[in-house]
């Protein structure tokens, strides 16, 4: 238990100590000092994981309270802490992988006057992520699930001189909180039911249950819309994409591995309720199937090569909801792994392009880029093998994972868009690589100034290219350690990961294979310009995101703007009728208009007769 | 004892503060009010009996104040952003300010602690004489319009309350023998079915107006605009909640039945102005007017948590009352040390603040933060706890008020993005001193204590809290 407090406060203390004290660091401290606490988190997590291993198998539960958080209407709340092998994971990966990125940015943010800003905001998610995943109840979820939407809202807004990025910022803030409120909603009606909203107890509870009843429906479809916001899904996801305006690793960091899968741990870690909710379980797997599809067919068009990685994490989150949807929820969490090593690993290489071409996003503008940045392209090539699942590298395992369970547990239709949507993968990944580092350079002057990135940035960059390589032979391991998590409680029967039929492996890899030489063809052979086809048809609708935003718009934001409209003569209404009775009064009270010297002396003192007035009638009464 | 010497020090010290020498009035009010904080926490300490003395035995009228679970902390939230107003408030508007602030202080204090239902009364009319003279001499232009509609409006409801107040006490002497106005006296009223509904309405109407809730709320847009920044955290801060107090304290214990029959209505009453309070925040383009419409919108959500009838939403209507006191009044201090530094309060007018004021910049957003309900902040716990009351019998109320803490978040994030963020302005402004930081650390470290450990107000406003609004058992024993 003082494990995980310790844990959580490292990057606390980061985070207020920077922002206290920024004026009086020298320039490079921020940075170190961020890096060295997430260090030392992430070797306390390997601490309480190991203490976790050495409990029994079926006892591997660390929890404990803080404090009561409130009382009085009932059982009381407590800040209550609670670590598992599936927390666990998410601990390893947020304080690993978040070391790793803090490092990186050191050389990343070098420059950047608010660096010590940056390092305390970066500090202060990683502390917001470790309370949301260490959470022992869905209030001090709750509490975590906001604040690294905050974090989030910090770091997308962290060039608040740039309009679009403060607009980007409040979009995912808004529709952030369109989540919070779903989980608020769901867990007042679990406490209405259940009395409680912790874990352990939770769970035993549900277990008990019978599924079918609308309330359990209701129920997991609030605490699913909450998932849907924060990991971007159908039909919340367009703030992710936006999301592209912070730094390159806060979107490597919290936009790729850490926060957007935050959903994917909630789902998880509620199968339980999942299992009394069947419909709104099987709408998790559709929409994530649908959003996988969906996203990738924007990639292919996107020339921003920030936004194909976006659309490209939307897209692997929707394989990871379609495996809690199917019920596959160790590959889940094992895509979610993978997944936070190479997606973390192309934005981090990514970044050092930006970085190399000062600042420029546009692969209209790249090409050639290997003979500059041979290391870079290389972990490039790693993370990209790997998103596209091609054996060994480690989505194959992952991504063969999923399909597998979606194609055994008789979910037919998810499985063949989750098969295509891995060929279109590949072929938008590739077309990306080749694109940026193949080929003619495409503008001479940012491709001179081109260098390869310091060490401080390519090493991180190595590790997880490393990762990224051999990830998937985590797999059994992770069968492992989480297959007596999920056996706890009914519901999750087939959690364990499992292999597909052997068709479906060389189906999902042919059509990769084929993807890559498709993309090696047109953009490296036949030299077809980047943004071909997404000046019109279908090829310009995908470019631009299907117009979700111009939906959402019409939707929600020109309504709700109308109403306000709507409503000023209303207001005006009820303002003008309280001015005409005042006035009324006003000229009622014309003769009494000598009283109203406007001398407040004159006032004080009326009021100080009247009071000693009271006075003497009380003192003469007694 | 120890709640009339809070308000004894304040009387006294407004009056002492009318003599001292102009320059210095600021710092013997700071010092005074801070007297009364330390007395405060004292009470919290000792909460103690209060004093129960005969004033008018003619009329069976008692000097009886006190403090509960219900007014502890309202007391509180009176003396704490009383001080916040007096530290925020410029030297300059000399030693009648500060007299009317302490004065204003001890008419609150006088208000929340009145177990006497005359008694409540004489506080009710004090509170508004210091609001009417600080509203036409401390104002912008429009100050005396606001000033008078702010009496007349509220002189129209207390008319009404105080012929309810009679007609409550005289009927409770029919069975119960000599007149009283002990408020725990007269919870024994069985009142006649044809008169009931036209008492219950003359009290409604003098607490929605003092709230405001809508429709009533015609004299406020003016009152939070016009008035200096201390006035206006003091206004929304602690006035607004002596309506909602008055709910609680007066018609919760003597008409329960009623809110039972009128559930429905009164909580569509109370949802309308909090769904209306968010549509009229987004479309203002005055700061400050941005946050007077977000507070009408909070109002409405905590009269929906009493409306509920139900603990939970009772004892978030009360956690909420003293959490958005707090977040309000520091929202709207902020808002004041940016339009004297700004000249304007229109929105449009700003941009990139932030570059040149960043700490006045982050208080700003904490506090914009804490009101739009952030989790981890207190808004958050008092709204859990009011949807936690709502769904225990009216679930769609629920999903209303949750649309509109979507709505809080679009509204407070457009007031902080559009002043603070974007390219920076060609305008140059001051940053907060450190003769501000020292007091609005203290200030946003509150809202942060009661947004991480609730449980320090809940657990010590619960039992007496149900006690005090008659809530023991029955619809509302559970949750």
């Amino acid at each position: 238990m003082q494990l995980l407090s310790e844990i959580l406060l490292l990057p606390l203390i980061g985070a207020v100590s920077i922002t206290v004290f920024k004026g009086l660091m020298p320039k490079k401290l921020p940075g170190i000092w961020a890096s060295a606490l997430v260090g030392i988190s992430f070797l306390l997590s390997i601490a309480a994981d190991v203490h976790l291993a050495h409990l029994g198998v079926h006892h591997r539960v660390v929890t404990g309270n803080l404090w009561t958080w409130i009382s009085g209407f009932g059982p009381a709340i407590g800040a209550r802490l609670y670590l598992d092998p599936l927390a666990g994971v998410w601990l390893l990966v947020i304080t690993g992988v978040g070391m790793l990125i803090h490092i990186y940015s050191i050389g990343y943010m070098h420059d950047d006057p608010g660096k010590a800003r940056y390092f305390s905001y970066l500090n202060f998610f990683i502390f917001s992520m470790l309370l949301l995943v260490l959470a022992g109840n869905l209030i001090v979820l709750l509490i975590g699930w906001a604040l690294v939407g905050l974090a989030s809202y910090f770091l997308i807004g962290f060039w608040y001189h740039r309009p679009s990025a403060v607009r980007a910022a409040k979009k995912a803030f808004v529709m952030n909180t369109v989540g919070d409120v779903g989980i608020l909603l769901g867990l007042a009606l679990l406490y209405l039911h259940y009395h409680t909203v912790g874990y352990p107890h939770l769970f035993r509870i549900l277990s008990a249950a019978h599924p079918g009843s609308a309330f359990f429906e209701w129920t997991a479809f609030l605490l699913y819309v909450g998932a849907m916001a924060k990991s971007a899904q159908f039909p919340l996801h367009m703030w992710l994409a936006d999301a592209m305006e912070g730094p390159t690793p806060v979107s490597a960091l919290i936009h790729a591995a850490t926060m957007v899968t935050a959903g994917v741990y909630l789902m998880a870690r509620l199968y339980p309720l999942l299992r009394l909710a069947p419909n709104v379980h099987y709408l998790i797997g559709a929409i994530g199937a649908f959003t996988a599809i969906f996203a990738a067919s924007i990639a292919i068009f996107q020339r921003d090569i920030k936004k194909v990685l976006a659309y490209s994490t939307l897209s692997q989150l929707g394989y990871m909801f379609l495996a809690i949807g199917v019920g596959g929820y160790v590959a889940g969490v094992f895509h979610f792994m993978m997944h936070a090593f190479f997606k973390a690993l192309l934005f981090l290489a990514a970044g050092s392009v930006i970085h190399a071409l000062s600042g420029e996003q546009d692969i209209n503008k790249m090409g050639g880029l290997f003979k500059k940045m041979p290391w870079t392209m290389a972990a490039f090539l790693a993370g990209t093998l790997a998103i596209s699942g091609i054996p060994p590298f480690s989505g194959y395992f992952s991504k063969e994972a999923i399909l597998g369970q979606a194609f055994n547990s008789g979910h037919t239709l998810l499985w063949g868009v989750g098969v295509l949507t891995a060929g279109m993968t590949a072929f938008y990944m590739f077309r990306l690589f080749f694109i940026t580092f193949f080929g003619a350079p495409r503008d001479q002057t940012l491709y001179d100034h081109a260098h390869e990135a310091p060490l401080v940035m390519t090493v991180p960059v190595m590790i997880l290219g490393v990762l990224a390589v051999v990830g998937g032979f985590f797999g059994g391991w992770l069968n492992r350690w989480l297959a007596p998590t999920f056996a706890r409680y009914p519901g999750a029967s087939h959690a364990g990961l499992e292999s597909g039929p052997v068709f479906g492996t060389i189906l999902t890899v042919g059509l990769a294979v084929i993807a890559i030489l498709l993309a090696y063809w047109m953009y490296v052979k036949k030299r077809v310009a980047p943004n071909a086809g997404a000046a019109t048809g279908l090829g310009r609708q995908a470019y631009e995101a299907w117009n979700m935003d111009t939906v959402w718009a019409w939707l929600a934001v020109i309504p709700f703007k109308t109403i306000g409209n709507w409503l000023k003569p209303v207001e005006n209404g009820i303002l003008e009728f309280v001015n005409g009775v005042a006035s009324v009064v006003w000229l009622w009270a014309a003769d009494l208009r000598p009283l109203q010297t406007g001398y407040v002396r004159r006032y004080a003192l009326s009021i100080m007769v009247g009071l000693g007035a009271l006075l003497a009638f009380y003192l003469i009464r007694a | 004892m120890l709640v009339v010497w809070l308000m004894v020090v304040a009387l006294a010290g407004s009056l002492v503060t009318l003599v001292v020498p102009r320059q210095s009035a600021k710092t013997v009010a700071a010092i005074l009010g801070g007297i009364v904080v330390a007395l405060y926490i004292g009470l919290l300490v000792h909460p103690g009996q209060g004093v129960n003395v005969a004033w008018i035995p003619a009329w069976g009228i008692r000097f009886h104040l006190g403090s509960d679970g219900l007014s502890l902390f309202l007391i509180g939230l009176t003396v704490v952003l009383t001080e916040v107003a007096i530290l925020a408030s410029k030297p300059e508007w000399g030693r009648v300010y500060f007299f009317w602030i302490l004065f204003l202080e001890f008419g609150s204090l006088g208000l929340f602690s009145a177990l006497d239902l005359f008694l409540f009364y004489i506080f009710w009319e004090v509170v508004l004489i210091p609001i009417f003279f600080l509203l036409t001499s401390w104002s912008g232009p429009k100050g005396r319009q606001a000033a008078m509609k702010w009496l007349i409006m509220n002189l129209f409801g207390s008319l009404f309350m105080l012929i309810g107040i009679v007609a409550v006490a005289v009927i409770h002497t029919q069975p119960f023998g000599p007149l009283t106005f002990e408020i725990s006296q007269l919870v024994h009223l069985h009142m006649d079915a044809r008169v009931t509904p036209w008492v219950f309405a003359a009290f409604f109407l003098a607490f929605a107006i003092k709230a405001p809730l809508w429709p009533f709320h015609g004299w406020m847009p003016d009152a939070y605009r016009e008035a200096p920044a201390p006035v206006t955290a003091l206004l929304s801060g602690v006035m607004s909640k002596a309506g909602v107090y008055g709910f609680l304290r007066i018609m919760l214990p003597l008409f329960f039945p009623e809110f039972v029959r009128y559930e429905t209505g009164l909580l569509i009453f109370a949802v309308i102005g909090l769904v209306y309070g968010a549509f009229m925040a987004l479309r203002q383009t005055d700061m400050k007017m941005v946050t007077a419409y977000a507070s009408l919108s909070h109002i409405g959500m905590i009269a929906l948590g009493i409306f509920t009838l139900t603990r939970v939403g009772i004892l978030g209507a009360t956690f909420q009352m003293v959490a958005h006191g707090l977040m309000v009044g520091g929202l709207f201090i902020i808002l004041g040390f940016l339009e004297q530094r700004t000249g304007t309060r229109d929105i449009s007018a700003m941009r990139g603040l932030n570059a040149s004021a960043p700490r006045l910049a982050a208080y700003f957003l904490f506090f914009a933060l804490a009101t739009l309900g952030l989790p981890g902040l207190p808004g958050f716990v008092g709204e859990y706890l009011i949807i936690q009351g709502l769904v225990v019998h009216h679930v769609v109320f629920a999903v209303i008020a949750i649309i509109v803490l979507v709505m809080a978040a679009w509204y407070m994030l457009r007031v902080f993005q559009g002043v603070m963020q974007g390219p920076e302005g060609t305008k140059q402004i001051a940053d907060l001193k450190a003769g501000q930081i020292w007091w609005i650390v203290p200030l946003a470290g509150l809202v942060l204590l009661l947004g991480v450990w609730p449980n320090g107000l809940t657990s010590h406003a619960v039992p007496s809290l149900y006690h005090a609004v008659h809530l023991l058992a029955g619809k509302g024993g559970s949750v």
